[in-house]
């Protein structure tokens, strides 16, 4: 009777905390929407970044984390099955998880990827709870100046390794800032570009410019697509056992260690890490030759790898507010939503944010083996849907999900107009995330600029004044210089090349 | 004309509005040193500066291509991205369409028009089945954000007149 006292109990505190189901929740849709191809991790986040606009924000930061990490699993659903990543950073999984589909081992390569996503997941959460809180007491030392220049800092790195160009990425840094200036300015109160609307007076919202830029931007650009994508809907997913894993732990070990170190730099994110460790794992690999033709290990070494990521990108965006990738932003965006500013008063006034955050994730984790298992049927049956079907379903979840945010058709077609821009900026090839984190970063770099001046009494010494200011613009001015003598000397051996031709 | 000219002449376009744009903002007894006004100054400044550099870039690449006799596809148009553009437009004007009709036709007959239309715009052959997935879709939205998350969507002001 005991016995089953104690069992109910455990139920009851697994089922009837809110938690477990928002994990649960959020693993889902991360797994669903990481497996249709076109749909990122970060579109997956964005999509359900107006649902938590009423929700707990403990609960609601937790949620977005759970379906990032659902998302960089289900990427690798549709790369070894159809030969297409159902997000960037699956990408090098396509290599041998394809390969070993074509030879009918498709069920042992999701089980490997999925293991292997678990582990590398494990490992980030670990370096995400130990290192997070340290460096976050770092930014107790930073002063308006140091904001102002972190700002900086994180827009120049974006925007220098955000594409093709430095240029673009500069000048959509801009325009997100020129949006961010819109609304009450933060000092004198005075109205700013809202050109008699009530609804810009409080400025546009992040979340409105993630969901215009990145999910209607690809719905658009994916209108008139005839690609027909068909899955068999007999694929189970066979687990590795312990004589495989061991054969793995090379590969997994050198992803953990890539994630970790490609999650803490921005901008490096989860697809390079993911190639970076699939080299290296070829390179210390005793049966190099295998790669590219079915090797095991070249699954495990990217889904580490990206998993990894996943969590360790949470480490510069909780310590100091600055992303390093478009799911990061994402998040960024709902931190900011519910009021929740990143460093360490995030951790001293809202331990339960960081605390639901943290045992969320590790109950994604843990449940992701069964759910990943269970849920596999139906990502099959949701890729199998008709493009034009899944479209419409996804443009109206979009715009329902943006209606909560101020029940106003505004927002809809603010979103609808960003998403137009959204769509002209990727066919110049412009990347989006600089104009996302301008958006999302211009409050913190106008309002510290600003009150930088007053203290000085508009004197700019200031700036030079801090050294910690002057570290980390001279750290922005590193990144724009090594990006332009990048570009150039690509510019150059194009010229050669051509000229050789 | 290659993209990025193009593209440098919509950034000095937007830098040119956006600074015309600043002669609205209201001077303040508040403000302090740098003004309300500061920021967007600068930033209209940059961003014109940037258009610029690209624009001169954009014809220079295209010159010095055009004097080897080499190949300007680099530089060129993006034929089968401009072929697309149409199709991309006529799917945000549906959109555009809902949020016209949500206040006038209310959420489920909107959201159920919405699907049925995207779904007929993207190339679902004419069957049942589209009424059918929009009248699906309508009503499962309907269930999770007005029932389970309690979201007030918009009843409709003809539906509400009908009805009554």
């Amino acid at each position: 009777m005991a016995l089953v006292t104690t069992f109910w109990d455990i139920v009851h505190l697994l089922t009837g905390t809110p938690l477990f189901l928002v994990a649960i929740l959020g693993l889902t849709w991360g797994i669903l929407g990481g497996a249709l191809p076109g749909i990122s991790a970060s579109i997956t986040m964005a999509l359900v970044l107006p649902f938590t606009y009423t929700m707990d924000p403990a609960m609601a930061i937790a949620l977005l984390a759970c379906v990032y990490i659902g998302a960089e699993y289900g990427g690798s659903i549709p790369a070894i099955l159809i030969r297409t990543p159902g997000t960037n950073s699956s990408a090098a999984t396509v290599i041998d998880g394809y390969e070993m589909n074509r030879q009918g081992r498709a069920g042992e390569a999701l089980g490997i990827s999925l293991m292997s996503g678990v582990i590398g997941s494990l490992f980030g959460l670990l370096m995400l709870a130990m290192l997070t809180e340290p460096l976050s007491w770092l930014a107790l030392a930073f002063k308006p100046t140091s904001y102002f220049a972190l700002g900086i800092l994180g827009l120049s790195v974006i925007a220098s390794m955000g594409g093709d160009s430095l240029l673009k990425g500069l000048a959509a840094a801009v325009i997100g800032l020129m949006i961010a200036t819109v609304g009450t300015d933060p000092i004198s109160g005075v109205t700013r570009f809202t050109f008699g609307v009530p609804d810009l007076l409080s400025g546009i919202e992040p979340v409105v410019v993630m969901v215009g830029l990145f999910a209607l931007t690809e719905l658009m650009s994916q209108s008139g697509s005839t690609s027909v994508t068909q899955l068999g809907n007999s694929i189970r997913i066979r687990l590795p056992g312990w004589e495989m894993m061991r054969t793995l732990r090379r590969s997994q070990i050198i992803g953990c260690i890539l994630g970790l170190f490609e999650g803490l730099t921005p901008g490096g994110g989860g697809s390079v890490a993911a190639f970076m460790s699939y080299n290296e794992a070829r390179r210390w690999s005793k049966t190099p030759e295998k790669f590219g033709k079915g090797s095991e290990e070249g699954i495990a070494a990217p889904e580490t790898a990206n998993n990894t990521v996943a969590s360790t990108a949470l480490i510069p965006l909780l310590s100091f507010g600055i992303p390093s990738s478009n799911s990061t932003a994402v998040l960024l965006g709902g931190l900011l939503m519910h009021g929740l500013l990143p460093g360490p008063r995030l951790f001293e006034q809202n331990p339960q944010v960081i605390d639901s955050l943290y045992v969320g994730s590790l109950i994604a984790i843990i449940a992701q083996i069964g759910v990943g298992v269970i849920i596999l049927p139906a990502c099959v049956w949701m890729v199998n849907r008709p493009r034009p079907y899944r479209s419409g379903f996804i443009f109206a979840l979009i715009l329902s999900g943006l209606y909560t945010l101020n029940n106003s058709t505004f927002d809809l077609g603010l979103a609808l107009a960003l998403g137009l821009v959204g769509y002209f900026m990727r066919l110049a090839r412009f990347p989006v995330l600089p104009m996302i984190l301008g958006v999302v970063l211009g409050h913190m770099v106008e309002s510290s600029y600003r009150r930088s001046l007053v203290l000085s009494g508009g004197d700019f010494h200031i700036f030079v004044e801090d050294p910690i200011a002057v570290g980390l613009l001279g750290a922005a001015l590193l990144f724009v210089t090594f990006s332009l003598a990048r570009e150039y000397r690509e510019a150059r051996r194009t010229k050669l090349q051509e000229a050789h031709q | 004309m290659n993209r990025d000219l193009i593209a440098g002449a919509v950034l000095l376009a937007i830098a040119g509005a956006y600074y015309v744009s600043i002669g609205t903002i209201a001077d303040s007894t508040l403000s302090d040193e740098v003004g309300a006004a500061g920021l967007p100054l600068a930033l209209a400044g940059l961003l014109a500066l940037i258009a610029l550099v690209m624009m001169a870039r954009a014809v220079l690449a295209t010159r010095a291509a055009r004097r080897a006799g080499g190949p300007v596809a680099a530089v060129e148009d993006d034929e089968e991205g401009d072929a697309s553009v149409p199709r991309a437009l006529g799917l945000l004007l549906i959109g555009a369409a809902y949020v016209v009709l949500l206040p006038y036709a209310g959420y489920v007959l909107s959201v159920a028009l919405l699907i049925a239309a995207v779904a007929f715009y993207e190339g679902a052959a004419r069957s049942w089945v589209i009424p059918a997935a929009a009248i699906g879709g309508a009503a499962l939205y309907w269930a999770i954000f007005v029932k389970l998350l309690g979201v007030h969507q918009p009843a409709g002001i003809l539906v509400q007149g009908w009805l009554s």
